[in-house]
């Protein structure tokens, strides 16, 4: 037994694809059990039993096809408009774009890359340094996955088995306090250059509104809906897709007809990627649980594990590690399962868990040296990797704080639910 | 299952399968967007909606994460850790390669065949979905699926004993 998971094991460092270790897993398990293999594919047609799931690829199509827009840059007009006079307003424009944008399409890579590239060049002329720019636009990218309508949360919710609407209420505050963290960290760290960006102009104001009209829309309807709980999740997600496609393809007309089938393709071969790990999981889940890994698991830490608050240390380190070398989609099918019994026995709320989880996993994609966001903005920026690292630690060690703060305050992330 | 371990390149088969799976991708995935708007439209607007549309849309669920999933497997970019292979040398890495590929590849065609034997029994039962239709139908799209990812990885194996084989990609997404 310990042999075939190490066996597991070094073929997923050696890159296998995970769909194939945990489905291994899942039929050696079962096998070993003497339960009949069809149990697995029984447990992946679950897909087909999960209503929420329509969500996921709605709004993954929705977020390519913003990406392929120039949504990005109308939202930094204006936001820049809106906030860019104030003292450091360029610093905050970047964390609120970035944040938003990493809402609604839920790759933070692909936040670096859409909107990165379109600050780092206005924040340099801005007078803030090279460096400062390149760790806040690294950074920036991983802000927003606690925000609706986050595929993180979503997917936590689903493995979990908790509201989906509540997580979303709970990753409010949270939110906010890593956007404001970092946006207080831009202010003292330029409190030399406090020159603003532009005078503020009421005429600017109009033109960038004029010019996002039809999407401005949009995050009211969705997150409105949301969280007024109007719409459920899957109809936020097919609302938010058909505005998406009227909005980006017959009015604005910057995404074409003729690229419409390579987007449908790029998000589909992701939301095929996510659901089969997922649905494989479902069965992997269920042999552990037939094999008590999870008691066996609660009775290994609480031998060593006496209270709350070194286990939730421990939490943070694990997930950091985690985060770093796992894509948060798989890590969530992996490891929340394991981890949601453990944590109830230190008596952590699975919401809070939801919220400390997918907190701390954002921090792990920043993690020198191989979160995979160092590796996108290197890439964008064409910067070494290096001084990427170093360029990014300050952030790193605000977002570490503020990750701190999210786990020991359960307050922060439950005080809005409703009992 | 299929097992003829042709090089995937840009041949006319290879296009052919590339527009047949973007085609039914994208079937799928409008019928889902048109499906899932109409619903909201009837709820709010008339307070109804169709019985039988969320049953439908959660097998549409399915079939575009089945079909996702061998896009993905011909573009290789299925969810993967990768920490150790960029580390080795060349021809190391053309080794495990070869390695990780057939063991995809081996577990996916035990996935079709346990697929393929859980729709003839669900065939058998007679089990229905939607009302009268039957529950195998839209069930075949597993072993379907895997058994073409099966063929994909066995199919892909080849490129790595050319010269130049191209990088990895990067691993997530």
């Amino acid at each position: 037994m310990i042999l075939t998971s190490l066996a597991l094991v070094l073929l997923a460092v050696l890159g296998a694809p995970l769909f194939a270790i945990i489905g291994a897993g899942a039929l050696l398990g079962f096998a070993r059990t003497g339960v009949d293999l069809t149990a697995v594919p029984i447990e992946i047609f679950g897909i087909a039993e999960t209503p929420i799931l329509l969500a996921i690829p709605l709004f993954t199509f929705a977020g390519f096809v913003l990406s392929e827009s120039r949504a990005a840059a109308r939202l930094v007009r204006l936001s820049a408009a809106l906030i860019g006079w104030l003292p450091g307003g360029l610093a905050m424009v970047a964390v609120a774009t970035c944040s938003l944008f990493t809402a609604f399409t839920g790759g933070s890579g692909v936040t670096i890359i859409a909107i990165g590239a379109l600050l780092f060049p206005a924040l340099v002329q801005a007078g803030y340094s090279e460096r400062f720019t390149l760790g806040l636009v690294t950074s920036s990218g991983s802000l927003g996955l606690l925000f609706a309508p986050s595929l993180p949360l979503i997917i936590y919710g689903i493995i979990a088995e908790v509201s989906i609407d509540s997580l979303f209420l709970a990753g409010i505050v949270p939110g906010v306090l890593m956007m404001l963290a970092l946006a207080a960290f831009c202010l003292w760290r330029n409190r030399e250059n406090r020159r603003p960006m532009a005078e503020f102009s009421w005429q600017e104001v109009r033109g960038a509104i004029r010019e996002s009209i039809w999407e401005l829309p949009l995050p009211v309807v969705v997150l409105g809906g949301i969280y007024s709980g109007y719409f459920a999740v899957s109809e936020a997600a097919a609302v938010t897709v058909v505005y998406v496609l009227v909005v980006e393809l017959l009015i604005y007309r910057e995404v074409s007809w003729r690229r419409l089938p390579a987007i449908v393709r790029e998000s589909m071969v992701l939301v095929g990627g996510i659901l089969l790990i997922l649905g494989i999981s479902l069965a992997s889940t269920n042999y552990m649980i037939d094999a008590q890994v999870p008691q066996q698991l609660i009775e290994l830490v609480t031998r060593y594990v006496t209270d709350q608050t070194s286990f939730l240390l421990l939490l943070i380190a694990f997930l950091l590690l985690i985060g770093c070398i796992l894509h948060i989609f798989s890590a969530l099918v992996l490891v929340v399962p394991l981890m949601l019994p453990v944590a109830a026995k230190y008596g952590v709320d699975p919401i809070h868990l939801g919220i400390i989880f997918v907190a701390t996993m954002e921090l792990g994609y920043l993690l020198p040296p191989i979160g995979l966001n160092l590796y996108i903005s290197s890439y964008r920026f064409n910067k070494p990797v290096l001084e990427v690292c170093l360029a990014t630690l300050p952030f790193i060690l605000i977002l570490f704080v503020a990750v701190l703060l999210i786990t020991f305050i359960p307050a922060l992330s439950l005080a809005l639910l409703p009992n | 299952m299929e097992s003829r371990p042709e090089v995937a390149g840009s041949g006319p088969a290879e296009r052919l399968g590339r527009r047949v799976e973007n085609a039914l991708l994208g079937i799928v995935l409008f019928a889902m967007i048109g499906l899932s708007a109409y619903q909201v439209l009837l709820r709010s607007v008339f307070g109804g909606g169709l019985a039988w549309a969320d049953e439908a849309l959660r097998l549409l669920v399915l079939w575009s994460a089945m079909l996702g999933a061998v896009a993905a497997s011909r573009d290789n970019v299925h969810l993967r850790i990768d920490l150790l292979s960029r580390f080795l040398p060349t021809n190391w890495r053309r080794a495990t390669a070869v390695v990780v590929d057939l063991f995809a590849a081996g577990v996916s065609a035990i996935l079709a065949w346990y697929s393929w034997r859980f729709v003839a029994e669900t065939r058998e039962f007679g089990d229905q979905v939607l009302g009268t239709w039957p529950a195998w139908g839209f069930q075949a799209i597993l072993p379907v699926a895997f058994t073409l990812i099966a063929y994909r990885y066995l199919a892909g194996l080849p490129r790595h004993f050319r010269p130049s084989s191209p990088p990895a990609g990067l691993d997530a997404a």
